[in-house]
């Protein structure tokens, strides 16, 4: 403190301040985010249960996910389906309902709140719910289904249902969020722009194809990307809704609904608690985070150059 | 023709807003059914049963629950919010070594998971002894990277820096003026962050499902599972007990309805 009085007022503002603002985040960020991702890749080189002796195993871990390990796979494919089938729904209602909602003088906050609500519940209360709804004897689905003459179906018991009953869940959480955050990006454009084009000539559908649209592309790369990355990191409601304490196979039907977290989840902490096997597994679903999301950014960046 | 287009909007809203309710709708009014009354009919209607639902909600460890959700939520958001309106100001107000590299940083540990890292957190938190304690499921949250992004964002793009520079000016202290002045100019983006770190720390799941071991640390997610025994499980009890655990994030929510849309507005415009 005495040093930065003597050496003038300008360190002040370059050395001294900037570190006392600084310093709560980079400190907990080295010790409670970086630190164990570090550890957790040391880890993986190592065959261990948490108790006892390590043993260095070198690779080996990670040539089993390759080679034998089918979870994984597995695990990735059923998480990029599930993401594929949801999302993009998600992404276009969201953005549907906030445009007819910012041509509303009355009633905005109430709509806004009510379509918010499904974000802001529970996941365990959401995994209960779509349980109850797709029950394939008493659910509302089916019986719905059976009054218009169709037969009931095994929501929850077919491999592809099952993945299509968590995709509609995810789809449902998540489109009054994206919602919320298209209709703050609407907000901010300017009255002056719409008002200009009216006077053009042009009609509401113009003005959303060739206006809002491209002024919300900020808003949408952020909610795609942030969606991947999000996707991709799917727990709660696959294991909330097929996690039965009365059977011993995880994942739902076939395995259908095992996402990459769960498969991480049950080999670290579940059946085997290996901690070591289970360290090299985060570590590939972190490369793949990694690579999707660049991937997503650079398709972001050509579609660009297209409109 | 335009009011035509209104009372379409007002149609399609109306209908949305009713798919968007109705699970929500049914978590209150299975609530009030006995378990094995919930699977014999449509449960549209409210029964009767809340109460003894609430019962057995109350006469297990909901409090408990209730209180170490409570605790853990309010002290992981204050704390991630203070910290993270700090290195947004530290990146908005000042030039210093480095400060571009803090910025990617935290870009990247916006990208990067924690759950990624949980097996090493969970040997860290043993080591500290810190295991049968709340503090795993707060600490995880203090550096959080969408909330640093979040207030970079944010001030960068609302806070008037002419304000800090008079109050520079007048003399005033930094961290008196961070308090004093910055907090509440940025009023809106801090009420935003608060509700999302609030509902995601409430809401959490895999972490504290790594690390509760007993009844002494559960939360509300955790204890829910966790509800009815080995031969009947206790869908009502559940639901009732999910209703009232929904209260705190529902309060929050209208009460700041007004201040997260703005805040939303001058944090995410920039993406």
């Amino acid at each position: 403190m005495n040093k930065i009085k003597k050496t003038g007022g300008n360190r002040k503002y370059t050395v001294f301040w900037p570190i006392v603002f600084v310093a709560p985040f980079v400190i907990c960020f080295f010790l409670f985010n970086l630190f164990p991702i570090l550890y957790s890749f040391q880890l993986s080189f190592y065959d261990w249960s948490g108790v006892g002796e390590k043993t260095f195993v070198g690779l080996a871990n990670y040539v089993r996910i390759v080679t034998e390990d089918k979870m994984f796979l597995k695990s990735l494919g059923n998480t990029l389906f599930m993401m594929v089938i949801s999302f993009p729904f998600a992404i276009i209602f969201g953005l549907v309902i906030s445009a007819f909602l910012s041509n509303l003088k009355h009633g905005r906050r109430f709509f806004q709140t009510v379509n918010f609500l499904p974000y802001i519940t529970t996941p365990v209360a959401i995994g209960l719910i779509f349980t109850f709804l797709f029950d394939r004897n008493t659910g509302m689905v089916n019986r719905l289904l059976e009054l218009l003459n169709v037969n009931g179906l095994n929501w929850l018991g077919n491999p592809r249902l099952a993945q299509v009953v968590i995709a509609i869940m995810i789809a449902w959480k998540y489109t009054g969020y994206y919602m919320a955050l298209y209709l703050a990006g609407i907000t901010s454009i300017s009255e002056d722009i719409y008002e200009a084009a009216r006077v053009d000539g042009a009609g509401a559908l113009t003005i959303f194809r060739k206006i809002t649209m491209p002024l919300l592309k900020p808003i949408t790369i952020f909610i795609i990307v942030t969606s991947m990355i999000g996707g991709l990191q799917l727990f709660d409601e696959p294991n909330l809704m097929f996690n039965v304490s009365t059977t011993s196979v995880i994942g739902g039907p076939d395995r259908s609904c095992l996402t990459l977290l769960w498969n991480f989840y049950d080999v670290a902490f579940g059946s085997t608690a290996k901690l070591g096997y289970g360290s090299a597994v985060a570590v590939c679903i972190f490369i793949v985070i990694v690579l999707i999301s660049l991937i997503g950014m650079k398709l972001m960046n050509r579609k660009e150059d297209v409109i | 023709m335009k009011k035509g287009s209104k009372i379409f909007s007002y149609v399609i809203l109306a209908f949305i807003s009713v798919v968007s309710l109705f699970p929500f709708y049914l978590m209150i009014v299975m609530s009030t059914y006995k378990t094995e009354e919930i699977f014999k009919g449509l449960p549209f209607l409210p029964s009767n049963y809340f109460m003894t639902n609430m019962k057995t909600v109350f006469q297990s460890n909901f409090i408990g629950s209730y209180v170490n959700s409570l605790l853990v939520s309010i002290l992981s958001t204050v704390v991630c919010v203070v910290i993270s309106a700090m290195v947004g100001y530290g990146i908005t107000a000042y030039r210093f070594k480095g400060r571009r590299l803090l910025i990617n940083l935290v870009m990247l540990t916006m990208m990067v998971p924690v759950q990624i890292g949980v097996v090493g957190y969970m040997i860290e938190m043993r080591t500290m002894h810190m295991t049968g304690t709340l503090m795993p499921m707060i600490l995880i949250w203090l550096a959080n990277g969408f909330g640093a992004f979040w207030m970079i964002q944010f001030m960068q793009s609302s806070l008037p820096m002419e304000i800090v520079e008079s109050a520079r000016i007048d003399g005033s202290n930094e961290m008196n003026t961070f308090f004093r002045i910055v907090m509440p100019c940025i009023k809106p983006g801090l009420v935003t962050l608060v509700l999302l770190i609030f509902l995601w720390s409430w809401n959490s799941y895999l972490v504290p499902l790594v690390f509760v071991n007993d009844n002494s640390v559960m939360t509300i997610p955790i204890f829910i599972k966790s509800l009815g025994n080995a031969y009947r499980t206790d869908y009502g009890a559940q639901l009732t007990g999910l209703a009232v655990a929904t209260v705190p994030l529902l309060v929050l929510f209208i009460a700041g309805s007004k201040n997260f849309i703005q805040g939303l507005t001058a944090g995410a415009v920039k993406g």
